[in-house]
């Protein structure tokens, strides 16, 4: 072995341990061109839209509508300006009122709900568990009218307007947050052991005791994967937004929207200003998700929905 | 409820956790051996938050969809929507014969899988490529979710800003000679949309590639190196494998999510919407909310779920419900 390290001599299993360089070229998947090229168009296909949006934010409209990837001119200025021509200090605090506070109020629902999903049982458990699965992919479209229609009845009936406040978005993104962010508190809580509970059971504590001073305490990544996820929910729909805010109650999704439908037909698009309010209204959830990127990812593959 | 009624409920998940296949009488099955502390007094109370107001905004609304697409409603009639005229299935007849919406339905599901059929090897390539470690991994793992992690919206935005005539896209393509013709209208419009798709949900894919990848065994590495077996064959007769459960799931939400999807095509081409991008939900919306032919809608709408129930049925029926330790289906 020693005298000719041939095939032979290397497939000995000492070249396998962990770490070892022979233990990359095991696992390897990839021959290194290959991998190169692979990463550099994948790189490409993201960066350069993502690129682009800054450089025109920055650029002027005429710039942008030539056709210009590189800015000829460089201003900042759309950056100030966007706040009220967009109405983007409006919408961004309506989007961070409604989606915020979803998240945390649907954060603290779906961990009591998933708490008894997961640790009682009882009948019509397994039929809630696929309930809640199955009403993630409920169609928007297909609750947006009716929702309305109900919304517009309680001010008709009951009196009390929800339709253009900022109550009926919170509602609404509430309960269709609450499926994915239960989904995520169960896959989370499985994994807590029931000893910790038992004890403060013995020790006297109630139900509602133990999920607030045992449950929580211990689950956080989830309550934050799963409140991060209502929050995402509510900061990105377009489609009830549109629907039920008037102009005082917008958020930022919606802002965008109109601003950018309202530029067709006239002069030169503010361009710049769109894509700056792009940059702004993308950036708390980048953010976000660069924070808490190893909990979000796995409570992705976990719920395996987005 | 009764000590009786606890037992039989809990006999009664076990049998059904393993609906596929009934066996009762196997040996590792256990009732009763955790009573006690956690079977007395369970607040099932604390369900009733999330219950409620899953019922009020959407099995209600789910019901009251169905009732108003036999209605004859339109802005009129909507505020008193009780006292509407019934009129039976007309609305169905007429989405199914006098409306655009078969139109729609073969629109969304062909786009659908166009966009799935070419995200799924995007997916699978940003896996494989970045399964093994190397210097500056986690940036373009973090690069590779970027689309992902955008809002619809900003997504739509950026790339209607990129496709309008003469922007960037169009003087890219002249300066190689190509006169694309118009992006956002027209026949091209289409694949303007399945273009999109594609940028915004080839990491989904990826994800769950990468988490099948993960699950590879270390000796399965090991016997094919073993055998010297070349990269592509190891890949294609060792590695994939792994990956079709991963994949096939991703299948089923992508085209879920493609199908439902509203955002991006709203935003990208605003409403009206060109007919050759009127899918499903913009139609729903814009006879709904431009139209306001709001029985019409609703009955679309109404088929517009029995077309989701499919894959969904499948979704639902092959994931996980239960813990790991119980058989109950595959993910």
């Amino acid at each position: 072995m020693s005298t000719a390290p041939t095939a032979v001599g290397r497939r000995t299993s000492e070249n396998f341990r962990p770490g070892s360089k022979r233990q990359h070229e095991v696992t390897k998947l990839l021959p290194g061109p290959m991998l190169a090229i692979i990463l550099t168009v994948l790189c490409a296909l993201v960066l350069i839209p993502v690129a682009y949006i800054f450089l025109a934010s920055v650029n002027s409209d005429i710039g942008v509508a030539r056709g210009e990837f590189f800015p000829s001119s460089f201003s900042f200025e759309n950056y100030s300006t966007i706040w009220t021509s967009v109405g983007l200090a409006t919408g961004l605090a309506n989007s961070v009122l409604v989606a915020g506070s979803t998240a945390v109020v649907s954060a603290l629902m779906s961990i009591a709900t998933a708490y008894v999903l997961v640790r009682y049982q009882f009948r019509g458990r397994l039929t809630i568990l696929r309930g809640l699965l199955g009403l993630q992919s409920v169609p928007g479209t297909l609750m947006v009218l009716p929702v309305f229609v109900l919304f517009s009845s309680s001010a008709t009936y009951l009196g009390i307007q929800v339709i253009g406040t900022q109550w009926g978005l919170f509602v609404t993104y509430l309960t269709f947050a609450m499926p994915f962010s239960t989904w995520v508190m169960v896959t989370y809580l499985r994994g807590l052991p029931r000893e910790l509970e038992e004890a403060a059971r013995i020790d006297g504590a109630s139900n509602l005791g133990v999920l607030v001073r045992i449950i929580l305490p211990l689950s956080w990544p989830g309550v934050v994967v799963s409140g991060i996820f209502a929050f995402l929910l509510g900061w990105n729909d377009v489609l009830f937004a549109s629907v039920m805010t008037r102009p005082e109650s917008q958020t930022a999704a919606v802002a965008l929207q109109v601003f950018g439908a309202s530029q067709e037909g006239g002069a030169i698009p503010f361009y710049g200003q769109m894509m700056a309010a792009s940059l702004v209204c993308a950036a708390p959830v980048v953010i976000l998700y660069l924070i808490f990127q190893r909990y979000l990812v796995g409570g992705l593959t976990a719920g395996g929905v987005k | 409820m009764s000590t009786d009624s606890l037992t039989a409920g809990k006999s009664t998940r076990r049998k059904s956790s393993r609906a596929a296949k009934p066996d009762p009488q196997s040996p590792d099955d256990t009732p009763r051996r955790r009573k006690g502390l956690s079977e007395r007094n369970r607040p099932l109370w604390m369900l009733i938050p999330g219950g409620l107001l899953m019922v009020i905004i959407i099995v209600v609304p789910l019901l009251l969809g169905i009732f108003m697409s036999g209605l004859d409603l339109d802005q009129y009639s909507l505020r008193k929507w009780v006292s509407a005229p019934f009129i039976g299935v007309q609305n169905f007849v007429e989405a199914l014969t006098a409306s655009p919406l078969l139109h729609a339905i073969w629109l969304s599901v062909s786009y659908s899988l166009l966009a799935m059929v070419v995200t799924i090897p995007l997916g699978i390539a940003g896996a494989v490529a970045t399964q093994n470690a190397f210097k500056g991994r986690a940036v373009i793992r973090s690069v590779f979710l970027i689309p992902y992690v955008l809002p619809s919206f900003v997504v739509a935005t950026v790339w209607r800003t990129m496709f309008q005539p003469g922007s960037v896209v169009d003087s890219v393509l002249h300066s190689v000679g190509i006169d694309p013709g118009l992006w956002l209208n027209g026949p091209q419009s289409y694949w303007t949309l399945i273009l999109v798709q594609i940028w915004a949900s080839w990491p989904f894919v990826y994800l769950l590639a990468l988490s099948g990848l993960q699950s590879v065994d270390h000796e399965v590495h090991e016997a094919s190196a073993l055998d010297g077996a070349l990269w592509w064959n190891k890949l294609r007769y060792v590695v994939f494998p792994y990956l079709k459960g991963p994949l096939s799931l991703a299948f089923l939400i992508g085209m879920l999510h493609h199908i439902n999807n509203f955002t991006l095509p709203f935003v990208l081409f605003g409403v009206p919407a060109p007919s050759d991008v009127e899918l499903l939900p913009i139609l729903t919306y814009v006879t709904s909310f431009q139209s306001f032919r709001f029985g019409l809608s609703a009955a679309m709408a109404f088929i517009s779920l029995i077309l989701i129930a499919i894959p969904l049925f499948v979704y639902l029926r092959a994931v996980k419900l239960d813990d790991a330790e119980t058989p109950g289906g595959k993910k």
